[in-house]
């Protein structure tokens, strides 16, 4: 049982952040193509407009920042062996 | 070298004549100086010590040759792990063409080396996972496992786990390194020690559930992210989607090899500081001080080096054969990879790499509509995995009893040399085979053949037939 509750906690956290940030990328390309104004797939002409453009761009640097994050949390341990600073406080030691 | 050694000095109160190479050259001038210079007596003591720890010394060189062979053999699982595992991170980007497929492996290789310098908590327990010979504290051998039969298991176990790596390597199947490794050490303790040397709990919590639930969790999270990406941006012209994705896929395939690289060049360093504990050639607190710098070095080179090479083959079934990539399922595969392989070893789950990454990219192949799944694909590599674990552990039990058997006749070390020569024998007629129809990166995207599902790709296999059969006969003169 204690098993298929990590199983279920790695299924959570893997569709939050294995889909959702696959998801909030689509997000900000869809945002960023309707803001520097393009033709859609069906023809659709949109007008540049900066605001969804900039939010386009915010998804994406969002995405990236999860991903530095991500390779913070790859190098916790040697960080905390190098610098004795934990990056990651409160979360459960491995 | 030792017995000539002992003798030279009981007849070197003679001229030495003639000296063949450099190094008794060396010998026979300072026993020119030493004629002057050292004692009779001393000398007399000296020849004393060596015929009282003659033998002794001949069986410390032993154990040493045995011990360089095992770091050796340890040192090539390394970088058949690396090989096979490109694929896992660099498959979908290749495929895409996101990376071209030589600087995609580069990258791959590259941060694989990194990955393996940055891992500090060396897994020198790694055997305790699924056997019973090593105390779990202190990294050394149990008292009741003898040291030669400790370092012949561990020998046995990375043999499994090499040729099963290859021989799964030469059809393009995708297994767990790390499996194959675990069903090698399986097999040679359940030969030397009998079923009380298996630690059985710890198969089925760390090796088996794992095996069914990370294809399964990935799958899943890549159809989601998948099907959302699509959904979201169909409207969005093909040609920027393709291009707005392939830098996402590049980062997330990165990140998958960074982690790769800290993860799995642990355990080859885990191997080699057990062997090295076993024969006292290390001593201490392995967590406190680290391991030798050579260890650490040699295993991070190998791991990248490996991923270098590139398992072409597998990198074309991952990337190919399961499903037709466009970049936005390879990003959301990758990015479901990584996701899961982070989250769970954060939850103290180890999933395999391979079992990870092969799930996200069927997944996004069901997640994205109307695409199709190779399901035959995917069944072959579900049946090697079921293999893994009793495949290996045969070749490792068998290994083991090859070596042991000489062992009795002769003595442990021609024992582990033979085992050695076989490991290097069958290595390389799967690296000849794999050569006859050459896969690589020339040729790694080509059109997959769904008549056969071969790995090779179809121009090659006619390649070879015609060129079989249109070969003139010798005459015979």
């Amino acid at each position: 049982m204690q098993y298929f509750e990590s199983i279920l906690r790695v299924l959570v956290v893997g569709l939050v952040l294995g889909a959702g940030l696959p998801a909030l990328f689509a997000v900000g390309l869809l945002s960023y193509s309707h803001g520097v104004g393009v033709t859609d797939a069906d023809g659709t002409t949109h007008a540049p407009n900066p605001a969804v453009k900039f939010l386009g761009l915010a998804l994406f640097v969002f995405v990236a920042a999860v991903i530095v994050v991500a390779i913070m949390w790859i190098t916790r341990t040697t960080v905390i062996h190098h610098f004795g600073v934990d990056l990651f406080p409160f979360l459960p030691k491995k | 070298m030792v017995v000539r050694f002992g003798g030279r000095f009981t007849v070197s109160s003679l001229p030495a004549t003639n000296p063949r190479t450099p190094g008794e050259q060396l010998v026979n001038s300072a026993q020119v100086r030493g004629n002057c210079l050292i004692d009779t007596r001393v000398r007399s003591a000296f020849v004393g010590w060596i015929a009282r720890h003659g033998s002794r010394i001949t069986a410390m060189s032993a154990e040493l040759i045995i011990l360089v062979l095992l770091v050796a053999t340890a040192l090539a699982f390394d970088f058949t792990n690396g090989f096979h595992d490109t694929g896992n991170a660099m498959a979908t980007s290749i495929a895409t063409g996101a990376l071209k497929p030589k600087v995609a492996v580069l990258l791959a290789g590259v941060l694989n080396l990194v990955g393996a310098f940055l891992s500090v908590e060396v897994a020198a327990t790694v055997t305790t996972q699924v056997l019973n010979i090593q105390d779990g504290k202190t990294g050394q051998l149990l008292p009741s496992i003898n040291p030669t039969m400790g370092l012949t298991i561990i020998f046995a176990g990375l043999i499994g786990g090499i040729l099963w790596n290859l021989f799964t390597w030469l059809f393009g199947i995708p297994s767990s390194s790390s499996h194959a490794l675990f069903g090698g050490l399986v097999g040679a303790g359940l030969a030397a020690v009998g079923s009380a040397g298996v630690n059985w709990t710890g198969i089925s919590e760390k090796v088996l559930i794992p095996a069914v639930a990370a294809p399964v969790i990935a799958g899943i999270v890549a159809a989601v992210g998948t099907w959302l990406v699509y959904r979201i941006t169909r409207n969005v012209v093909k040609k920027r989607r393709e291009e707005g994705f392939r830098w996402g896929q590049i980062a997330t395939a990165s990140l998958v090899a960074l982690s790769h690289g800290t993860n799995d060049a642990q355990k080859t360093m885990g191997v080699i500081a057990l062997a090295l504990i076993t024969t006292g050639h290390l001593t201490g607190d392995i967590k406190e001080n680290g391991l030798p710098f050579w260890v650490v070095f040699s295993c991070a080179l190998a791991i990248g080096l490996g991923t270098y090479i590139g398992g072409w083959r597998v990198i074309r079934t991952l990337g190919k054969g399961l499903v037709e990539i466009e970049s936005p399922q390879g990003l959301a595969a990758e990015a479901s990879s990584a996701a899961i392989i982070l989250s769970s070893s954060a939850a103290g789950m180890a999933l395999s790499t391979t079992h990870v990454a092969t799930g996200s990219i069927l997944g996004s192949g069901v997640g994205k509509p109307g695409a199709e799944v190779r399901w035959s694909v995917a069944g072959r590599m579900a049946v090697a995995w079921l293999l893994t674990l009793p495949a290996a552990g045969l070749v490792g039990a068998l290994t083991f009893w090859i070596s042991d058997g000489i062992a009795a006749v002769s003595t442990a070390l021609w024992g582990d040399i033979v085992i050695f020569a076989i490991l290097v024998t069958a290595s390389f007629y799967i690296w000849w085979r794999a050569q006859q129809q050459k896969v690589d990166h020339s040729n790694v995207n080509a059109d997959w053949d769904a008549k056969t599902n071969s790995v090779v790709p179809a121009e090659v296999r006619q390649a070879r037939a015609t060129a079989r059969q249109g070969k003139p006969k010798e005459p015979i003169a």
